[in-house]
Protein backbone atom coordinates (compact mmCIF):
# COMPACT_ATOMS: atom_id res chain seq x y z
CA UNK A 1 0.00 0.00 0.00
CA UNK A 2 0.73 3.65 -0.56
CA UNK A 3 2.11 5.63 2.61
CA UNK A 4 2.88 9.12 3.14
CA UNK A 5 6.74 9.20 4.64
CA UNK A 6 8.53 12.19 6.39
CA UNK A 7 11.88 12.85 5.85
CA UNK A 8 13.16 15.41 8.67
CA UNK A 9 16.28 16.40 6.79
CA UNK A 10 14.35 18.22 4.40
CA UNK A 11 11.42 19.77 6.33
CA UNK A 12 11.23 23.35 6.62
CA UNK A 13 8.73 23.28 9.52
CA UNK A 14 6.34 26.01 7.36
CA UNK A 15 3.35 24.45 8.00
CA UNK A 16 1.43 24.25 4.55
CA UNK A 17 1.01 20.29 4.96
CA UNK A 18 -1.44 21.47 7.76
CA UNK A 19 -2.71 24.57 6.10
CA UNK A 20 -3.43 22.49 2.98
CA UNK A 21 -4.72 19.49 4.85
CA UNK A 22 -7.61 21.84 7.21
CA UNK A 23 -8.84 23.49 3.60
CA UNK A 24 -9.14 20.21 2.14
CA UNK A 25 -11.21 18.61 4.89
CA UNK A 26 -13.52 21.88 5.23
CA UNK A 27 -16.93 22.12 3.88
CA UNK A 28 -16.42 25.36 2.01
CA UNK A 29 -12.46 24.02 0.50
CA UNK A 30 -12.31 27.58 0.96
CA UNK A 31 -8.27 28.69 2.70
CA UNK A 32 -10.00 31.70 4.56
CA UNK A 33 -13.07 30.29 5.85
CA UNK A 34 -11.61 26.80 6.26
CA UNK A 35 -9.28 28.78 8.71
CA UNK A 36 -11.42 31.94 10.09
CA UNK A 37 -14.91 29.79 10.25
CA UNK A 38 -14.52 26.03 10.17
CA UNK A 39 -12.00 25.39 13.16
CA UNK A 40 -10.68 21.95 11.72
CA UNK A 41 -8.03 19.82 12.85
CA UNK A 42 -5.34 18.92 10.50
CA UNK A 43 -4.20 15.27 9.93
CA UNK A 44 -1.02 16.38 9.73
CA UNK A 45 1.27 18.36 12.30
CA UNK A 46 4.87 19.37 12.57
CA UNK A 47 7.05 18.30 14.91
CA UNK A 48 9.72 20.09 16.34
CA UNK A 49 13.13 19.22 17.21
CA UNK A 50 15.30 21.28 19.41
CA UNK A 51 19.04 20.99 19.31
CA UNK A 52 21.62 22.85 20.42
CA UNK A 53 22.25 24.83 17.52
CA UNK A 54 18.95 24.81 15.96
CA UNK A 55 15.50 23.44 15.31
CA UNK A 56 14.54 20.62 13.07
CA UNK A 57 11.11 19.47 12.12
CA UNK A 58 9.53 16.93 10.52
CA UNK A 59 5.86 16.45 9.36
CA UNK A 60 3.83 13.29 10.94
CA UNK A 61 0.27 11.98 10.11
CA UNK A 62 -1.32 8.36 10.81
CA UNK A 63 0.60 5.88 9.53
CA UNK A 64 -1.96 3.47 8.33
CA UNK A 65 -0.44 0.53 10.44
CA UNK A 66 -1.37 -2.83 8.93
CA UNK A 67 -2.38 -3.78 12.33
CA UNK A 68 -3.92 -0.71 13.71
CA UNK A 69 -3.91 -0.31 17.66
CA UNK A 70 -6.40 2.37 17.11
CA UNK A 71 -9.12 0.29 15.08
CA UNK A 72 -8.68 -2.54 18.30
CA UNK A 73 -9.28 0.04 20.97
CA UNK A 74 -12.63 2.02 19.43
CA UNK A 75 -15.54 1.20 21.47
CA UNK A 76 -17.54 2.03 18.87
CA UNK A 77 -16.75 0.43 16.11
CA UNK A 78 -16.26 4.17 14.44
CA UNK A 79 -12.64 3.56 13.42
CA UNK A 80 -12.07 0.68 10.53
CA UNK A 81 -9.84 -0.23 7.75
CA UNK A 82 -11.40 0.45 4.66
CA UNK A 83 -11.10 -2.07 1.52
CA UNK A 84 -8.03 -0.45 0.55
CA UNK A 85 -6.20 -0.32 3.75
CA UNK A 86 -6.81 2.91 4.96
CA UNK A 87 -7.74 3.58 8.42
CA UNK A 88 -10.70 5.56 8.25
CA UNK A 89 -13.27 6.72 11.26
CA UNK A 90 -17.03 7.31 10.72
CA UNK A 91 -18.09 10.64 12.42
CA UNK A 92 -21.42 9.65 12.54
CA UNK A 93 -20.11 6.60 15.10
CA UNK A 94 -17.68 8.02 16.93
CA UNK A 95 -18.26 9.44 20.78
CA UNK A 96 -14.41 10.96 21.53
CA UNK A 97 -13.76 8.60 23.91
CA UNK A 98 -10.30 9.15 22.90
CA UNK A 99 -9.18 5.66 22.99
CA UNK A 100 -7.99 5.63 19.71
CA UNK A 101 -5.58 8.99 21.45
CA UNK A 102 -4.78 6.38 24.24
CA UNK A 103 -3.23 3.95 21.68
CA UNK A 104 -1.76 5.31 18.86
CA UNK A 105 2.33 5.24 19.17
CA UNK A 106 2.57 7.80 17.09
CA UNK A 107 0.37 10.51 18.67
CA UNK A 108 -1.48 11.17 15.25
CA UNK A 109 -5.40 11.00 16.45
CA UNK A 110 -6.76 14.11 17.52
CA UNK A 111 -9.73 15.10 19.18
CA UNK A 112 -11.71 17.89 16.94
CA UNK A 113 -12.48 21.22 18.42
CA UNK A 114 -16.26 20.61 18.65
CA UNK A 115 -15.13 17.39 20.87
CA UNK A 116 -17.66 15.44 19.12
CA UNK A 117 -15.66 13.07 17.22
CA UNK A 118 -11.50 12.79 16.54
CA UNK A 119 -9.40 13.91 13.49
CA UNK A 120 -7.03 11.93 11.81
CA UNK A 121 -5.58 11.74 8.00
CA UNK A 122 -7.65 9.57 5.30
CA UNK A 123 -4.71 10.39 2.67
CA UNK A 124 -7.64 12.76 1.19
CA UNK A 125 -9.37 9.64 -0.29
CA UNK A 126 -12.27 12.17 -0.82
CA UNK A 127 -10.27 14.68 -2.52
CA UNK A 128 -8.38 12.52 -4.62
CA UNK A 129 -3.99 12.73 -3.81
CA UNK A 130 -2.69 13.56 -0.57
CA UNK A 131 -3.02 17.24 -0.57
CA UNK A 132 -0.19 17.83 2.24
CA UNK A 133 2.28 15.89 -0.29
CA UNK A 134 1.57 17.95 -3.39
CA UNK A 135 2.23 21.06 -1.87
CA UNK A 136 4.65 20.83 0.17
CA UNK A 137 7.22 23.21 -1.34
CA UNK A 138 10.49 20.98 -0.63
CA UNK A 139 9.40 17.57 -0.82
CA UNK A 140 9.63 16.49 2.14
CA UNK A 141 6.66 14.40 2.59
CA UNK A 142 6.04 11.74 -0.21
CA UNK A 143 3.44 9.31 -0.98
CA UNK A 144 5.68 6.16 -1.65
CA UNK A 145 4.74 1.99 -1.70
CA UNK A 146 6.03 0.93 1.73
CA UNK A 147 8.43 -1.58 -0.17
CA UNK A 148 9.95 2.13 -2.06
CA UNK A 149 14.06 1.91 -2.34
CA UNK A 150 14.25 4.76 -0.53
CA UNK A 151 12.90 3.99 2.49
CA UNK A 152 15.49 0.95 2.84
CA UNK B 1 -14.24 -27.43 10.88
CA UNK B 2 -16.94 -26.13 13.17
CA UNK B 3 -16.40 -22.75 15.41
CA UNK B 4 -18.86 -21.66 17.66
CA UNK B 5 -18.73 -18.65 20.33
CA UNK B 6 -20.73 -17.72 23.53
CA UNK B 7 -20.79 -14.16 23.68
CA UNK B 8 -21.43 -11.54 20.40
CA UNK B 9 -19.47 -8.65 21.80
CA UNK B 10 -16.25 -7.73 21.71
CA UNK B 11 -14.16 -10.37 22.08
CA UNK B 12 -16.67 -12.56 20.12
CA UNK B 13 -17.05 -10.68 17.57
CA UNK B 14 -13.38 -9.89 16.48
CA UNK B 15 -12.67 -13.90 17.43
CA UNK B 16 -15.32 -14.43 14.50
CA UNK B 17 -13.78 -11.98 12.16
CA UNK B 18 -10.50 -13.41 12.61
CA UNK B 19 -11.94 -17.02 12.13
CA UNK B 20 -13.30 -16.03 8.77
CA UNK B 21 -9.88 -14.39 7.19
CA UNK B 22 -8.34 -17.43 7.74
CA UNK B 23 -11.18 -19.92 7.03
CA UNK B 24 -13.52 -19.07 4.33
CA UNK B 25 -15.15 -22.30 4.67
CA UNK B 26 -15.29 -23.13 8.34
CA UNK B 27 -19.03 -23.00 9.94
CA UNK B 28 -18.97 -19.98 12.30
CA UNK B 29 -21.91 -19.62 15.02
CA UNK B 30 -22.63 -17.17 17.98
CA UNK B 31 -24.72 -17.73 20.23
CA UNK B 32 -25.91 -14.41 22.51
CA UNK B 33 -28.39 -13.74 25.08
CA UNK B 34 -28.87 -10.51 24.20
CA UNK B 35 -31.73 -9.18 22.14
CA UNK B 36 -29.88 -7.37 19.68
CA UNK B 37 -26.23 -7.97 17.90
CA UNK B 38 -23.01 -6.31 18.96
CA UNK B 39 -23.05 -2.87 19.85
CA UNK B 40 -20.24 -0.74 21.41
CA UNK B 41 -21.13 -1.66 25.10
CA UNK B 42 -19.59 1.70 26.52
CA UNK B 43 -22.18 3.05 24.37
CA UNK B 44 -25.22 2.43 26.32
CA UNK B 45 -24.46 5.65 28.30
CA UNK B 46 -24.45 7.55 25.08
CA UNK B 47 -27.82 5.98 23.97
CA UNK B 48 -29.41 6.53 27.67
CA UNK B 49 -28.54 10.49 27.28
CA UNK B 50 -29.71 10.17 23.32
CA UNK B 51 -26.31 11.33 21.57
CA UNK B 52 -26.06 8.42 20.21
CA UNK B 53 -29.03 7.22 18.09
CA UNK B 54 -30.20 3.48 18.17
CA UNK B 55 -29.21 2.67 14.30
CA UNK B 56 -25.77 3.60 15.57
CA UNK B 57 -25.11 2.10 18.30
CA UNK B 58 -24.06 -1.26 16.30
CA UNK B 59 -20.62 -2.50 16.31
CA UNK B 60 -20.61 -3.59 12.77
CA UNK B 61 -22.83 -3.31 9.03
CA UNK B 62 -26.00 -4.29 9.14
CA UNK B 63 -24.73 -6.82 6.64
CA UNK B 64 -21.43 -7.90 8.67
CA UNK B 65 -22.97 -11.34 9.57
CA UNK B 66 -24.34 -12.36 6.13
CA UNK B 67 -20.88 -11.24 4.80
CA UNK B 68 -18.63 -12.67 6.85
CA UNK B 69 -20.93 -16.13 6.87
CA UNK B 70 -21.67 -15.74 10.45
CA UNK B 71 -23.99 -17.81 12.45
CA UNK B 72 -26.67 -15.70 14.99
CA UNK B 73 -28.58 -17.26 17.55
CA UNK B 74 -29.57 -13.68 19.60
CA UNK B 75 -31.99 -14.44 22.77
CA UNK B 76 -30.00 -17.91 22.92
CA UNK B 77 -28.52 -18.83 26.45
CA UNK B 78 -25.82 -21.52 26.57
CA UNK B 79 -26.56 -23.47 29.46
CA UNK B 80 -23.80 -26.04 29.26
CA UNK B 81 -20.54 -27.28 27.60
CA UNK B 82 -20.43 -31.13 27.03
CA UNK B 83 -16.78 -31.12 27.09
CA UNK B 84 -16.93 -34.94 26.04
CA UNK B 85 -19.34 -34.70 23.35
CA UNK B 86 -18.15 -31.52 22.33
CA UNK B 87 -21.62 -29.58 22.41
CA UNK B 88 -23.18 -26.48 24.19
CA UNK B 89 -27.17 -27.24 25.31
CA UNK B 90 -29.21 -24.08 24.97
CA UNK B 91 -32.92 -24.18 25.96
CA UNK B 92 -34.35 -25.45 23.04
CA UNK B 93 -31.13 -27.06 20.95
CA UNK B 94 -27.70 -28.09 20.84
CA UNK B 95 -24.58 -26.89 19.31
CA UNK B 96 -21.95 -29.29 17.64
CA UNK B 97 -18.31 -27.36 18.03
CA UNK B 98 -14.74 -28.59 17.53
CA UNK B 99 -13.31 -25.22 18.83
CA UNK B 100 -15.31 -23.38 21.41
CA UNK B 101 -14.95 -19.78 22.90
CA UNK B 102 -16.30 -18.68 25.89
CA UNK B 103 -16.73 -15.06 25.60
CA UNK B 104 -18.91 -14.46 28.10
CA UNK B 105 -18.10 -10.96 29.71
CA UNK B 106 -19.09 -9.60 32.95
CA UNK B 107 -21.46 -9.94 35.09
CA UNK B 108 -22.51 -6.85 37.90
CA UNK B 109 -21.69 -7.37 41.43
CA UNK B 110 -24.53 -7.28 43.43
CA UNK B 111 -23.32 -6.18 47.42
CA UNK B 112 -25.12 -7.42 50.23
CA UNK B 113 -28.10 -4.85 50.29
CA UNK B 114 -30.61 -5.94 53.13
CA UNK B 115 -33.91 -6.14 51.52
CA UNK B 116 -32.77 -5.99 48.38
CA UNK B 117 -34.70 -8.56 46.10
CA UNK B 118 -35.47 -7.88 42.54
CA UNK B 119 -37.49 -4.49 42.93
CA UNK B 120 -38.85 -3.04 39.63
CA UNK B 121 -37.09 -0.25 39.61
CA UNK B 122 -33.65 -1.61 40.93
CA UNK B 123 -31.15 -1.91 37.66
CA UNK B 124 -27.99 -3.02 36.79
CA UNK B 125 -26.05 -1.02 34.07
CA UNK B 126 -24.05 -3.03 31.66
CA UNK B 127 -26.53 -4.23 28.71
CA UNK B 128 -28.21 -2.45 25.79
CA UNK B 129 -31.85 -3.16 27.57
CA UNK B 130 -31.17 -2.49 30.45
CA UNK B 131 -30.15 1.18 29.86
CA UNK B 132 -33.67 0.77 27.86
CA UNK B 133 -35.22 -0.01 30.61
CA UNK B 134 -34.09 2.81 32.60
CA UNK B 135 -34.63 4.91 29.46
CA UNK B 136 -38.28 4.24 29.75
CA UNK B 137 -39.24 4.12 33.68
CA UNK B 138 -37.39 7.85 34.37
CA UNK B 139 -39.29 10.80 34.42
CA UNK B 140 -38.45 14.42 35.02
CA UNK B 141 -39.25 14.03 38.85
CA UNK B 142 -37.43 11.06 39.33
CA UNK B 143 -34.97 10.97 42.01
CA UNK B 144 -31.85 8.23 41.00
CA UNK B 145 -29.67 6.66 43.52
CA UNK B 146 -26.40 4.91 41.82
CA UNK B 147 -24.74 2.68 44.21
CA UNK B 148 -20.95 3.04 43.03
CA UNK B 149 -18.76 5.98 41.64
CA UNK B 150 -16.40 3.96 39.56
CA UNK B 151 -16.74 4.38 35.41
CA UNK B 152 -19.86 2.32 34.76
CA UNK B 153 -21.75 4.36 37.87
CA UNK B 154 -20.29 7.91 36.92
CA UNK B 155 -21.29 6.91 33.24
CA UNK B 156 -25.04 6.29 34.01
CA UNK B 157 -24.86 9.43 36.39
CA UNK B 158 -23.70 11.35 32.94
CA UNK B 159 -26.48 9.53 30.71
CA UNK B 160 -29.47 10.22 32.62
CA UNK B 161 -28.03 13.99 33.54
CA UNK B 162 -30.88 16.65 32.33
CA UNK B 163 -33.64 14.11 32.31
CA UNK B 164 -34.25 13.70 36.01
CA UNK B 165 -34.62 15.53 39.42
CA UNK B 166 -31.60 14.43 41.11
CA UNK B 167 -29.02 12.28 41.39
CA UNK B 168 -26.78 10.90 44.10
CA UNK B 169 -23.72 8.62 43.82
CA UNK B 170 -22.69 6.90 46.75
CA UNK B 171 -19.52 5.43 47.05
CA UNK B 172 -17.91 3.01 49.83
CA UNK B 173 -14.20 4.72 48.45
CA UNK B 174 -12.77 8.05 49.62
CA UNK B 175 -13.11 9.01 46.17
CA UNK B 176 -14.61 8.63 42.25
CA UNK B 177 -12.91 5.90 40.06
CA UNK B 178 -11.14 4.31 43.24
CA UNK B 179 -9.19 1.89 41.02
CA UNK B 180 -7.84 4.28 38.50
CA UNK B 181 -7.07 7.17 39.93
CA UNK B 182 -4.89 8.59 42.99
CA UNK B 183 -7.09 11.18 44.99
CA UNK B 184 -6.00 14.03 43.47
CA UNK B 185 -6.63 13.19 40.28
CA UNK B 186 -9.97 12.12 41.36
CA UNK B 187 -10.48 15.38 43.07
CA UNK B 188 -10.66 16.89 39.47
CA UNK B 189 -13.19 14.45 38.33
CA UNK B 190 -15.33 15.19 41.20
CA UNK B 191 -15.28 18.46 41.13
CA UNK B 192 -16.36 18.97 37.33
CA UNK B 193 -19.44 16.50 37.99
CA UNK B 194 -20.86 17.98 40.96
CA UNK B 195 -21.05 21.42 39.20
CA UNK B 196 -23.43 19.71 36.99
CA UNK B 197 -25.40 19.50 40.19
CA UNK B 198 -24.74 16.01 40.54
CA UNK B 199 -24.38 15.07 44.82
CA UNK B 200 -21.50 12.45 45.79
CA UNK B 201 -22.19 10.80 49.14
CA UNK B 202 -18.50 9.10 49.53
CA UNK B 203 -16.86 6.62 52.56
CA UNK B 204 -20.71 5.13 52.88
CA UNK B 205 -22.07 1.78 51.30
CA UNK B 206 -26.14 1.24 50.66
CA UNK B 207 -26.94 -0.74 53.87
CA UNK B 208 -30.71 -1.73 52.95
CA UNK B 209 -33.20 -0.47 50.65
CA UNK B 210 -37.14 -0.07 51.69
CA UNK B 211 -40.59 0.06 50.06
CA UNK B 212 -42.66 -2.87 48.47
CA UNK B 213 -42.81 -3.01 45.14
CA UNK B 214 -40.64 -0.68 44.62
CA UNK B 215 -37.22 0.63 46.57
CA UNK B 216 -38.65 3.84 48.01
CA UNK B 217 -35.80 4.41 50.07
CA UNK B 218 -31.90 3.72 50.16
CA UNK B 219 -30.56 3.35 54.10
CA UNK B 220 -27.02 4.31 54.38
CA UNK B 221 -24.17 2.29 56.74
CA UNK B 222 -24.24 5.87 58.93
CA UNK B 223 -28.48 5.20 58.84
CA UNK B 224 -28.76 8.60 56.98
CA UNK B 225 -31.75 8.14 54.31
CA UNK B 226 -32.48 8.85 50.68
CA UNK B 227 -36.06 8.96 48.80
CA UNK B 228 -35.55 6.64 45.47
CA UNK B 229 -37.63 6.24 42.36
CA UNK B 230 -34.85 4.53 40.37
CA UNK B 231 -32.01 2.88 42.14
CA UNK B 232 -29.09 1.87 40.28
CA UNK B 233 -26.14 -0.49 41.28
CA UNK B 234 -23.33 -0.45 39.45
CA UNK B 235 -20.45 -1.04 42.23
CA UNK B 236 -18.45 -3.33 39.78
CA UNK B 237 -17.92 -6.40 37.61
CA UNK B 238 -16.65 -10.12 37.92
CA UNK B 239 -15.91 -12.20 34.82
CA UNK B 240 -18.95 -14.51 33.77
CA UNK B 241 -17.24 -18.00 34.85
CA UNK B 242 -19.94 -20.16 35.47
CA UNK B 243 -20.20 -22.12 32.21
CA UNK B 244 -16.39 -22.94 32.14
CA UNK B 245 -16.33 -23.47 35.82
CA UNK B 246 -19.41 -26.35 35.78
CA UNK B 247 -17.68 -27.88 32.76
CA UNK B 248 -14.40 -28.62 35.15
CA UNK B 249 -12.44 -26.04 32.88
CA UNK B 250 -9.65 -24.28 34.86
CA UNK B 251 -10.76 -21.02 36.75
CA UNK B 252 -9.56 -18.73 39.47
CA UNK B 253 -11.23 -15.55 39.65
CA UNK B 254 -11.47 -15.69 35.93
CA UNK B 255 -11.46 -18.27 33.28
CA UNK B 256 -7.25 -19.37 33.17
CA UNK B 257 -5.78 -19.76 29.73
CA UNK B 258 -2.63 -19.62 28.36
CA UNK B 259 -0.57 -17.14 25.72
CA UNK B 260 -3.15 -18.78 23.17
CA UNK B 261 -6.38 -18.31 25.20
CA UNK B 262 -6.87 -21.78 25.34
CA UNK B 263 -8.27 -22.89 28.48
CA UNK B 264 -7.41 -26.31 30.66
CA UNK B 265 -9.19 -28.26 27.87
CA UNK B 266 -7.27 -28.02 24.32
CA UNK B 267 -10.45 -27.69 22.29
CA UNK B 268 -12.03 -24.74 24.35
CA UNK B 269 -10.63 -21.41 24.35
CA UNK B 270 -11.63 -18.33 25.99
CA UNK B 271 -11.12 -14.69 25.90
CA UNK B 272 -12.10 -11.13 27.20
CA UNK B 273 -13.32 -10.07 30.31
CA UNK B 274 -14.15 -13.40 31.42
CA UNK B 275 -10.54 -14.59 31.32
CA UNK B 276 -7.65 -13.72 33.66
CA UNK B 277 -4.79 -12.25 31.99
CA UNK B 278 -0.98 -11.49 32.64
CA UNK B 279 -0.33 -8.01 33.41
CA UNK B 280 2.67 -6.38 31.99
CA UNK B 281 3.33 -4.44 35.10
CA UNK B 282 2.70 -6.39 38.06
CA UNK B 283 3.19 -9.31 36.32
CA UNK B 284 0.51 -10.95 38.18
CA UNK B 285 -2.43 -12.71 36.46
CA UNK B 286 -5.37 -10.35 36.75
CA UNK B 287 -8.97 -9.60 35.45
CA UNK B 288 -8.52 -6.51 32.87
CA UNK B 289 -12.36 -5.75 31.89
CA UNK B 290 -11.40 -3.55 29.16
CA UNK B 291 -13.02 -3.70 25.69
CA UNK B 292 -9.42 -2.90 23.44
CA UNK B 293 -8.27 -6.10 26.03
CA UNK B 294 -11.26 -7.96 24.58
CA UNK B 295 -10.71 -7.19 21.10
CA UNK B 296 -7.36 -8.31 20.97
CA UNK B 297 -8.21 -11.64 23.14
CA UNK B 298 -10.71 -12.36 20.25
CA UNK B 299 -8.63 -11.90 17.77
CA UNK B 300 -5.95 -14.04 19.04
CA UNK B 301 -7.87 -16.70 20.60
CA UNK B 302 -9.50 -16.65 17.04
CA UNK B 303 -6.30 -17.21 14.80
CA UNK B 304 -5.71 -19.86 17.46
CA UNK B 305 -8.73 -21.40 16.89
CA UNK B 306 -8.14 -21.28 12.76
CA UNK B 307 -4.72 -23.29 13.28
CA UNK B 308 -2.25 -20.54 13.58
CA UNK B 309 -0.11 -20.31 16.54
CA UNK B 310 -0.13 -16.59 17.21
CA UNK B 311 0.61 -15.23 21.31
CA UNK B 312 -1.67 -13.14 22.43
CA UNK B 313 -0.60 -9.08 22.75
CA UNK B 314 0.89 -7.92 26.50
CA UNK B 315 -2.02 -6.21 28.60
CA UNK B 316 -2.36 -3.48 31.37
CA UNK B 317 -4.59 -1.55 32.01
CA UNK B 318 -6.22 1.67 30.10
CA UNK B 319 -8.74 3.91 29.89
CA UNK B 320 -9.86 7.04 28.14
CA UNK B 321 -13.46 8.29 29.40
CA UNK B 322 -15.08 11.85 29.17
CA UNK B 323 -17.35 12.57 31.83
CA UNK B 324 -19.14 16.43 31.08
CA UNK B 325 -16.65 17.02 28.58
CA UNK B 326 -13.48 16.28 31.16
CA UNK B 327 -11.22 13.73 28.91
CA UNK B 328 -9.21 11.55 31.69
CA UNK B 329 -6.77 9.02 29.94
CA UNK B 330 -4.87 6.64 32.03
CA UNK B 331 -2.96 3.72 31.33
CA UNK B 332 -0.91 1.60 33.90
CA UNK B 333 -0.70 1.68 38.09
CA UNK B 334 -1.39 4.57 40.08
CA UNK B 335 1.73 4.18 41.44
CA UNK B 336 3.01 3.19 44.70
CA UNK B 337 5.37 4.96 47.52
CA UNK B 338 8.81 3.69 46.23
CA UNK B 339 8.05 5.42 42.71
CA UNK B 340 8.61 8.17 41.67
CA UNK B 341 5.93 10.18 40.89
CA UNK B 342 5.31 13.31 38.89
CA UNK B 343 2.62 16.07 38.69
CA UNK B 344 2.14 19.25 36.14
CA UNK B 345 -1.40 20.37 37.57
CA UNK B 346 -3.20 23.40 36.17
CA UNK B 347 -6.29 24.18 37.36
CA UNK B 348 -8.58 21.32 35.69
CA UNK B 349 -5.56 19.66 33.86
CA UNK B 350 -3.53 16.98 35.44
CA UNK B 351 -0.36 15.39 33.70
CA UNK B 352 0.94 12.54 36.36
CA UNK B 353 3.72 10.10 35.26
CA UNK B 354 4.74 7.16 37.68
CA UNK B 355 8.18 6.41 36.97
CA UNK B 356 10.14 3.76 38.43
CA UNK B 357 13.66 2.32 37.50
CA UNK B 358 14.04 4.38 34.35
CA UNK B 359 10.91 2.87 33.18
CA UNK B 360 7.23 4.82 33.05
CA UNK B 361 4.64 2.75 34.78
CA UNK B 362 1.94 4.92 34.51
CA UNK B 363 0.27 7.83 33.78
CA UNK B 364 -2.91 9.95 34.14
CA UNK B 365 -3.82 12.83 31.74
CA UNK B 366 -7.19 14.78 32.15
CA UNK B 367 -7.46 17.54 29.94
CA UNK B 368 -4.69 17.45 28.24
CA UNK B 369 -4.86 14.73 25.76
CA UNK B 370 -2.46 15.41 22.95
CA UNK B 371 -0.06 12.36 21.69
CA UNK B 372 -1.31 9.97 25.22
CA UNK B 373 -0.49 7.05 23.28
CA UNK B 374 3.02 7.76 22.77
CA UNK B 375 3.65 7.34 26.62
CA UNK B 376 0.91 4.41 26.16
CA UNK B 377 3.65 2.85 23.87
CA UNK B 378 7.15 3.56 26.67
CA UNK B 379 4.79 1.90 28.70
CA UNK B 380 4.27 -0.94 26.33
CA UNK B 381 7.54 -1.22 24.82
CA UNK B 382 9.61 -0.93 28.72
CA UNK B 383 11.53 1.85 27.13
CA UNK B 384 14.27 2.91 29.08
CA UNK B 385 13.95 6.73 29.82
CA UNK B 386 17.06 7.65 30.05
CA UNK B 387 17.45 6.78 26.11
CA UNK B 388 15.32 9.49 25.08
CA UNK B 389 16.17 12.81 23.59
CA UNK B 390 14.39 14.49 26.56
CA UNK B 391 13.22 14.13 29.90
CA UNK B 392 9.55 13.67 29.63
CA UNK B 393 8.55 15.35 32.79
CA UNK B 394 9.81 18.44 31.35
CA UNK B 395 7.86 18.76 28.47
CA UNK B 396 4.93 17.74 26.23
CA UNK B 397 5.30 14.07 24.49
CA UNK B 398 6.50 14.05 20.65
CA UNK B 399 7.35 11.20 18.37
CA UNK B 400 10.55 14.06 19.10
CA UNK B 401 11.05 12.20 22.13
CA UNK B 402 12.94 9.18 20.30
CA UNK B 403 16.61 9.33 18.70
CA UNK B 404 16.27 9.58 15.13
CA UNK B 405 17.37 6.47 14.17
CA UNK B 406 14.42 5.17 16.49
CA UNK B 407 11.89 8.00 14.52
CA UNK B 408 12.40 6.95 11.31
CA UNK B 409 12.28 3.22 11.68
CA UNK B 410 9.12 3.75 13.16
CA UNK B 411 7.57 6.31 10.52
CA UNK B 412 9.11 4.20 7.96
CA UNK B 413 7.19 1.16 8.96
CA UNK B 414 10.41 -0.34 10.00
CA UNK B 415 8.88 -2.02 13.39
CA UNK B 416 6.05 -3.65 12.23
C1 LIG C 1 -21.34 1.41 30.81
C2 LIG C 1 -20.02 0.81 30.44
C3 LIG C 1 -18.98 1.63 30.01
C4 LIG C 1 -17.75 1.07 29.67
N1 LIG C 1 -16.77 1.90 29.22
C5 LIG C 1 -15.59 1.39 28.83
C6 LIG C 1 -14.57 2.22 28.29
O1 LIG C 1 -14.74 3.43 28.17
N2 LIG C 1 -13.40 1.66 27.91
C7 LIG C 1 -13.19 0.31 28.03
O2 LIG C 1 -12.11 -0.16 27.67
N3 LIG C 1 -14.13 -0.51 28.51
C8 LIG C 1 -15.33 -0.01 28.92
N4 LIG C 1 -16.29 -0.85 29.41
C9 LIG C 1 -15.97 -2.30 29.53
C10 LIG C 1 -16.18 -3.02 28.21
O3 LIG C 1 -17.48 -2.82 27.76
C11 LIG C 1 -15.89 -4.52 28.37
O4 LIG C 1 -14.55 -4.68 28.76
C12 LIG C 1 -16.13 -5.30 27.08
O5 LIG C 1 -17.47 -5.20 26.70
C13 LIG C 1 -15.74 -6.77 27.23
O6 LIG C 1 -16.07 -7.48 26.08
P1 LIG C 1 -16.34 -9.05 26.09
O7 LIG C 1 -16.57 -9.43 24.68
O8 LIG C 1 -15.28 -9.74 26.84
O9 LIG C 1 -17.65 -9.26 26.98
P2 LIG C 1 -19.06 -8.55 27.05
O10 LIG C 1 -19.06 -7.27 26.32
O11 LIG C 1 -19.45 -8.54 28.48
O12 LIG C 1 -19.99 -9.56 26.25
C14 LIG C 1 -20.29 -10.85 26.64
C15 LIG C 1 -21.55 -11.28 25.97
O13 LIG C 1 -21.82 -12.65 26.22
C16 LIG C 1 -23.18 -12.81 26.54
N5 LIG C 1 -23.33 -14.05 27.32
C17 LIG C 1 -22.85 -14.30 28.55
N6 LIG C 1 -23.17 -15.55 28.94
C18 LIG C 1 -23.85 -16.11 27.91
C19 LIG C 1 -24.46 -17.39 27.72
N7 LIG C 1 -24.41 -18.33 28.65
N8 LIG C 1 -25.08 -17.62 26.54
C20 LIG C 1 -25.14 -16.67 25.58
N9 LIG C 1 -24.58 -15.45 25.72
C21 LIG C 1 -23.96 -15.17 26.87
C22 LIG C 1 -23.50 -11.55 27.31
O14 LIG C 1 -24.86 -11.27 27.41
C23 LIG C 1 -22.78 -10.53 26.46
O15 LIG C 1 -23.55 -10.12 25.37
C24 LIG C 1 -17.54 -0.33 29.77
C25 LIG C 1 -18.59 -1.16 30.21
C26 LIG C 1 -19.81 -0.61 30.54
C27 LIG C 1 -20.92 -1.52 30.99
Amino acid sequence: MKRIYAFEDKCLGCGLCEVYCRTAHSKSKDIIKAHKEENIVSGISIEEIMSPKSAFYFALQCRHCKDPKCVKACISGAMYKDENDIVRNNKDKCVACLSCVLVCPFGAIKKNTDGKAVSKCDLCVEVGSPVCVENCPNEAIKLLDEDSEILK
Amino acid sequence: MKYLIIGDSAAGVNAAQTIRSKDKEGLITILSNESIAAYGRPLISYYLSGKVLPENIFYRNKNFYKKEKINLFLNTQAQEIDVKNKKVNAAQKEFEYDKLLIASGSLPLIPQIKNLKEQKNVFTFLTFDESRKIKESINPDSKVVIAGAGLIGLKAAEGLYGKVAKITVIDLADRVMASVLDKSAADIIQNHIEKKGIEFILNKSVAEVEGGEKVEKIILSDAKTLDCDIFIIAVGVRPNISLAKNAQIRTSKGIIVNEYMQTSESDIYAAGDCVESLDLISNESKVLALWPNAVSQGETAGANMAGEKKLVPSSFAMNAISFFGMQLISAGIIGGSDADIYVDKNGDKLRRLNIANDNLIGFVLINDNQRAGIYTALINDRVKLSELEYDIKLKDIGLNVYTKEKRRDKIFGKEE
